[in-house]
């Protein structure tokens, strides 16, 4: 292909993946955070925006429990970040929907948050699920400490000393969330609401905000508790170590019906991260961006490497991409500078890698074209709605279903191993669980997740219906069998969104429940997958995301601001903390330190003498 | 109790599923009461008051093709609540205008008449034209004619009084449907017709109070909401140590 080609090539349609290959169980379980997961977008937005956090109410008694108030401000409108830090017996901290209290529970609020509206809060945010909540709430969430972190930050600041950056790599975060309600739960605003609104129309973002608030109070708290117990020598907590305190987030099986019950909006996601890897693959690269991938491809290996979990299994799926992953810089540092070498690089990743590897090329490669991939993170958004074509012909309904479903007709659902699970929800506050069919009660109740076997099951009677009535239309089928309306409908969208729906059998005994989980935390930001077993999986959001102090500084170089993906350990030299040699910290200069220029005049202080004191 | 449209039509859903509704069913009568109750309709009373009728209904009487042909169809709706897969019968109305450019469904014997709004508006957002009308037969004598622009979601409704009730009023339990491809179908009032206009609801203000709804909440019955969690409960399977582990967390989440 001529230059001449490649520069109209963006005009031509553009060759996705085919959702065969995309939809698998197994490649979405494999999915990293990128640069269109909804941390990053939302912190991108903060940044270009001006977005600023200030703090309106701080009172905390010495053992940190009370209330804190944070103001943000956007251009658009004015939010509050409330939180409610309370006393918890050890023995009550659960990270399960059936808890009943939590060290932290918080809000964030639209608007003012006046004496009566903060009473309201007061009485009912802390109950979470069992209050009812202000219609005026975008958010309600909360969230238990890592006990261990916790002491230890809180003794180390105490006695003027920074912590030991290896806990924060161990366990990321002082505090992890084990819920973020949004969208109309237990009271709140309904996200049809935000559909105007410019600063949380996009999914997820009011959530993430809430977590970002979260994030900043943790590092307050932890600096009030050490500040108390010993004012005299108490410093602060280092800049590098802020930015590397994320927030946890414990989750379950309850994720899972989020991702079916929501096919377009799942495909709609898909869809845009395809997009820009088809985008970024039509692009002509140059030595400097060649030069940029394997910057970040070292910085991955080395965050991968400092990845902690005791699950065996996702153990070796480390090892195995970061053993494969020089292989990858050899084969980038000798590939001639072709034009299309990332289409290269993606066939050969393909060809050569595991799984998670290669979707780690991906997400890598994403990173390189921000002007190509960022404006895509305005199409996250979808409205959702499931609509019957009666007037379709029952004969090419069947044609489609064959097209686009053969993987749920390939799969068996009548014996044991094809028919093993069962999903559904408990009475306790309707946690969904899997069950062992054949063994275990409740199969009557049974959450109709599993759209393998609906769509075989309809399609059987679709072609029976056939038969007799082969110029037949879908509603004349429906009319006389109307329990498949449901499946119809989702088959006739999702044909038009291929994205939308897992191509997996979810009753199959060896299916993970873990890549679904998966699925939908790399769509969110997520890193550190740490699995707790085999549908229970802890991980860390906004791990390396600038600091309050930084986007109130309002930064000038917004691509420096947004270059944090795959965080690094820092470095504890001497008392002293230092970007990781490989951070983005870390390349500004040979000290290891961020220019003057992008830091405020305390913020050089703590990072030179590894805390100050309060 | 305020609650949030996403609530409402969550919970509604989980009841009619909990009452035995199919699940594509359970979601529509959700949706339908669920918008009833965002657009100032009072869906959930409605749904109350007709709850103990629903609850007996015979899930297999479902609603019948008595007669069709390319432009008309007239089906018994078996006086079963239109929540309950009457959808069906609105969408063979929209796959003969969608044929033919216009069509005429008329639906016998069916019970909760205007929660088909709720259907209708989805419908209409899918681009036709849609009136649908119903009278009931006892004094005084109402007639709601409801009237959707093709991809407008929110219709103009009016219900009007009839003075003079015919000789021969029989027993109207039905509803009439007219969808048109290019042919707008609102209520209006002629001048010489011998009718009270009882209420009238623009789209102006429906969308309106949709907007309030929206913005602080829906006032509900806080008994009806404890019938319908209820109701929806029956969905759930009863916690034991073994299903507990079902969930796969551990045992201690202190770290």
């Amino acid at each position: 292909m001529s230059n001449r080609d490649w520069g109209l090539a963006p005009l031509a349609p553009l060759s996705l993946r085919p959702a065969d290959e995309v939809m698998r169980l197994e490649r979405l379980g494999s999915l990293h955070a990128c640069r269109l997961s909804f941390v990053r977008t939302l912190m991108r937005q903060m940044g270009r925006q001006r977005w600023q956090v200030s703090r309106e109410r701080f009172d905390l008694d010495e053992n940190g429990y009370g209330t804190v108030i944070y103001r943000l401000q956007t251009p658009y409108g004015r939010y509050h970040g409330v939180m409610f830090a309370q006393p918890l017996d050890d023995a009550a901290r659960s990270d399960r929907v059936i808890a009943e209290a939590w060290d932290v529970t918080f809000g964030l609020v639209e608007g003012d948050v006046d004496d009566s509206l903060l009473a309201q809060m007061a009485a009912n945010v802390p109950l979470q699920e069992a209050g009812r909540q202000h219609p005026r709430l975008l958010v309600m969430s909360r969230a238990n400490k890592s006990l261990r972190n916790f002491a230890h930050f809180v003794e180390a600041l105490a006695n003027g000393r920074q912590p030991d950056p290896t806990w924060l790599t161990r366990v990321g975060y002082l505090y992890r969330t084990t819920a973020v309600y949004g969208n109309g739960k237990f009271g709140i605003a309904d996200f049809a609401r935000l559909h105007e609104n410019p600063d949380f129309r996009r999914p997820f973002s009011a959530q993430m905000a809430g977590v970002y608030l979260l994030r900043h109070f943790s590092i307050e708290q932890v600096e009030h508790l050490a500040r108390c117990r010993a004012p005299e020598t108490a410093c602060e907590l280092a800049t590098e170590l802020r930015r590397y305190l994320g927030i946890g987030n414990s989750t379950g099986l309850g994720m899972a019906p989020f991702l079916i019950n929501h096919p377009q909006l799942i495909a709609q996601w898909v869809n845009q991260r395809e997009t820009a890897l088809a985008l970024v693959q039509r692009q002509t690269p140059s030595e400097h961006e060649r030069a940029r991938l394997i910057a970040l491809t070292r910085r991955a290996i080395q965050h991968l490497a400092e990845t902690v979990t005791e699950d065996v299994e996702q153990t070796e799926r480390n090892t195995t991409t970061v053993e494969a992953l020089p292989d990858v810089l050899a084969w980038l540092e000798s590939a001639p500078l072709e034009e299309d070498l990332w289409a290269q690089l993606v066939a050969w990743s393909e060809r050569t890698l595991s799984l998670e590897a290669q979707e780690l090329i991906n997400t890598l490669l994403i990173e390189l074209y921000p002007e190509q991939v960022d404006p895509l993170e305005e199409q996250m958004g979808v409205n959702e709605n499931l609509d019957l074509q009666p007037d379709m012909p029952l004969m090419r309904l069947r044609q489609l279903i064959e097209t686009h479903y053969s993987w749920a007709l390939e799969y068996e659902y009548t014996s044991r191993e094809g028919s093993y699970w069962f999903w559904y929800r408990s009475t306790e506050k309707e946690e969904p669980r899997l069950g062992v069919r054949h063994e275990e009660p409740g199969t009557e109740k049974e959450m109709l997740i599993a759209m393998g076997p609906r769509v075989a099951h309809s399609h059987a009677a679709i072609c029976e219906f056939l038969e007799t009535t082969p110029r037949a239309k879908v509603v004349d089928f429906l009319l006389a069998k109307p329990r498949h309306k449901e499946i119809i409908r989702r088959v006739q969208t999702l044909v038009k969104s291929t994205y939308g729906d897992i191509h997996a059998n979810l009753w199959h005994q060896g299916m993970k429940p873990m890549h679904l989980l998966r699925t939908k935390l790399a769509f969110f930001g997520a890193s550190r997958f740490d699995p707790k077993s085999d549908r229970w999986v802890r991980i860390t959001l906004l791990q390396g995301a600038p600091l309050v102090e930084e986007l109130n500084a309002e930064p000038e170089d917004l691509s420096h601001f947004d270059d944090w993906s795959f965080p690094l350990q820092p470095q504890l030299e001497k008392g002293c903390v230092a970007p990781a040699e490989l951070s983005p910290q870390g390349d500004q200069s040979p000290q290891g330190e961020r220019s003057p220029l992008q830091q405020s005049p305390s913020q050089q202080q703590r990072t030179a003498q590894g805390g100050m004191s309060l | 109790m305020k609650v949030s449209f996403n609530e409402l039509q969550g919970l509604c859903r989980k009841a009619f599923t909990g009452i035995g509704f199919e699940d594509g069913d359970a979601a529509d009568a959700a949706d339908m009461v669920a918008w009833m109750q965002c657009h100032g309709f009072n869906a959930v009373d409605q749904l109350n008051r007709g709850l103990d009728f629903l609850l007996e209904e015979d899930p297999e009487a479902l609603p019948e093709v008595i007669y069709q042909d390319g432009d008309l169809a007239v089906l018994d709706g078996h006086g079963q609540s239109v929540l309950r897969s009457i959808s069906l019968a609105t969408e063979l109305g929209f796959a003969k205008a969608r044929a033919r450019g216009l069509s005429v469904v008329k639906i016998r014997r069916c019970r909760n008449r205007q929660l088909i709004m709720g259907y209708l508006s989805r419908l209409a957002g899918r681009g036709i034209n849609i009136t649908a009308f119903w009278r009931n037969s006892q004094e005084p004598l109402t007639e709601q004619v409801v009237g959707f622009r093709a991809g407008h979601p929110t219709p103009e409704v009016r219900i009007y009084s009839v003075r003079d009730v015919p000789e021969e009023n029989e027993p109207n339990d039905g509803i009439t449907l007219v969808m048109a491809n290019h042919v707008e179908l609102l209520p209006s009032l002629g001048a010489d017709h011998d009718l009270d206009l009882l209420a009238r609801h623009s789209e102006f203000d429906l969308m309106a109070c949709r907007e309030r709804a929206l913005q602080e909440g829906t006032e509900v019955d806080d008994a009806i909401w404890a019938r319908l969690k209820t109701l929806a409960h029956r969905m759930l399977v009863e916690s034991s140590d073994a299903s507990r582990s079902g969930a796969g967390a551990g045992v201690n989440d202190n770290d």
